[in-house]
């Protein structure tokens, strides 16, 4: 059964869940089709496979090639373990510990703490602006931003 | 045979032992946070993620000082192998969010204009905002340079920081540092900064701020800030890599 269901007006009706190796499957040839695009791009404009694979997956269930009880199971899965599968980048600030310390403790703490600011500017001005934007859409070309 | 032996060829500098260490770690840390994380009543701090990031290097720099070794020589042989097995499932789970970003295709096909708009503008008023801010906490260029390009996933934000005259290990820091934060603090700034009026801006400012991990984050919120998260961390790499550059020159950065 997939989840979620009030949401998708464009999904089919219930569907059983693709077999997880299956679904990997897909996840996997995503991938390897990204891995081929990435290093078409010239160096000074980078796009990764991970980036590519996800407008790739989100293209191909647009174009309805993959439905969404192909692949819902393991996105689902993948994503509740991504704070989990984050904690490698995080212990690996033990190898790069030196930038902190490198030009004095005083310049480390400043660089933390710029850096807190920016984490917190980045949130708060794509919020305002957006809010902005969709302000500007509803009075000036009276269209409707009420979304359930 | 040494009990060493059994953390990975500890002493061996070279790369490529055994990685059994590593995901023990990893998940040890992990779910040790997640019991703190439970018996606090979510205390922000507690957060599973930051716990595991302090813990795990905490664990690894005193194996470091008992086995005589420095912290990245130890990290380098004793913990990569196993922390790269499980940091490549980041590649499959990024593109899982095209799943929940195609569940609220409505949104995306209603909002698309006002979605690229916002995070363009948003973005370049982001970037006055942190070369000022950097500027007045008297940063020097190049660490200026390498706050720039810190919205970018990691693999975009990198390369561009090392462009524009910045340090890409400090960049990738940043990256780090933004999502642990997001994922602790995410509902503490949403209440204060009043963001959840607009569910379309929560999400796209999880996605920006907070990278994969703020979009996780923005999925539980709901399925428009999911949606509009995930769309977020491929556009603003996409604004980033075109954006920053220019700003970086026009700032004479390099």
């Amino acid at each position: 059964m997939a989840s979620n269901q009030e949401a998708t007006k464009t999904a089919p009706a219930e569907h059983e869940p693709a077999p997880i190796l299956q679904q990997m499957g897909i996840f996997a040839g995503v991938l390897f089709v990204s891995s081929l695009i990435s290093p078409l791009f010239p160096k000074s404009f980078p796009v990764p496979t991970p980036v590519i694979g996800l407008v790739l997956m989100y293209v191909l269930l647009a174009s309805h090639i993959v439905k969404l009880y192909q692949v819902e199971k393991m996105a689902d899965f993948l994503i509740s373990l991504i704070a989990f599968l984050f904690v490698p980048s995080g212990i690996q600030m033990a190898n790069s510990l030196n930038v902190f310390t490198d030009n004095g403790a005083l310049s480390g703490v400043m660089l933390i703490v710029t850096i807190i600011l920016a984490t917190i500017i980045l949130l708060v001005v794509i919020a305002y602006t957006t809010a902005g934007f969709m302000a500007i859409s509803r009075k000036v070309f009276h269209k409707t931003t009420d979304i359930q | 045979m040494t009990w060493v032996n059994f953390f990975g060829n500890a002493l061996d500098p070279k790369v490529g032992g055994m990685a059994f260490f590593g995901i023990f770690l990893s998940l040890a840390v992990f779910l040790i946070g997640k019991y703190l994380f439970k018996i606090s009543n979510g205390f922000f701090l507690f957060q599973p993620l930051f716990v595991g990031m302090v813990l795990g290097i905490f664990i690894l720099w005193l194996m470091a000082k008992w086995f005589g070794v420095s912290l990245p020589t130890f990290y380098q042989s004793a913990y990569k192998p196993g922390g790269d097995i499980l940091f490549w499932f980041l590649n499959p789970a990024t593109i899982a969010f095209a799943i929940p970003l195609y569940r609220r295709n409505d949104v995306v096909k209603k909002f698309w204009l006002e979605i690229i708009l916002s995070l363009i503008v948003g973005m370049v008023i982001s970037l006055f905002i942190i070369y000022y801010v950097s500027k007045l906490l008297g940063l020097n260029n190049t660490m200026i340079a390498s706050m720039l390009s810190q919205a970018a996933t990691t693999a975009i934000a990198m390369p561009i920081s090392g462009a524009v005259g910045g340090i890409p290990a400090v960049t990738a820091m940043a990256c780090i540092i933004n999502a642990v934060l997001i994922y602790a603090l995410a509902d503490f700034l949403i209440k204060i900064f009043k963001l959840n009026s607009d569910p379309v801006g929560a999400g796209l400012g999880l996605g920006t701020a907070g990278h994969t991990v703020g979009s996780a984050k923005a999925v539980q919120l709901g399925s428009i800030q999911g949606a509009m998260a995930s769309i977020a961390v491929v556009v603003i790499s996409i604004v980033v890599d075109i954006v920053v550059p220019p700003f970086a020159h026009m700032m004479g950065l390099f």
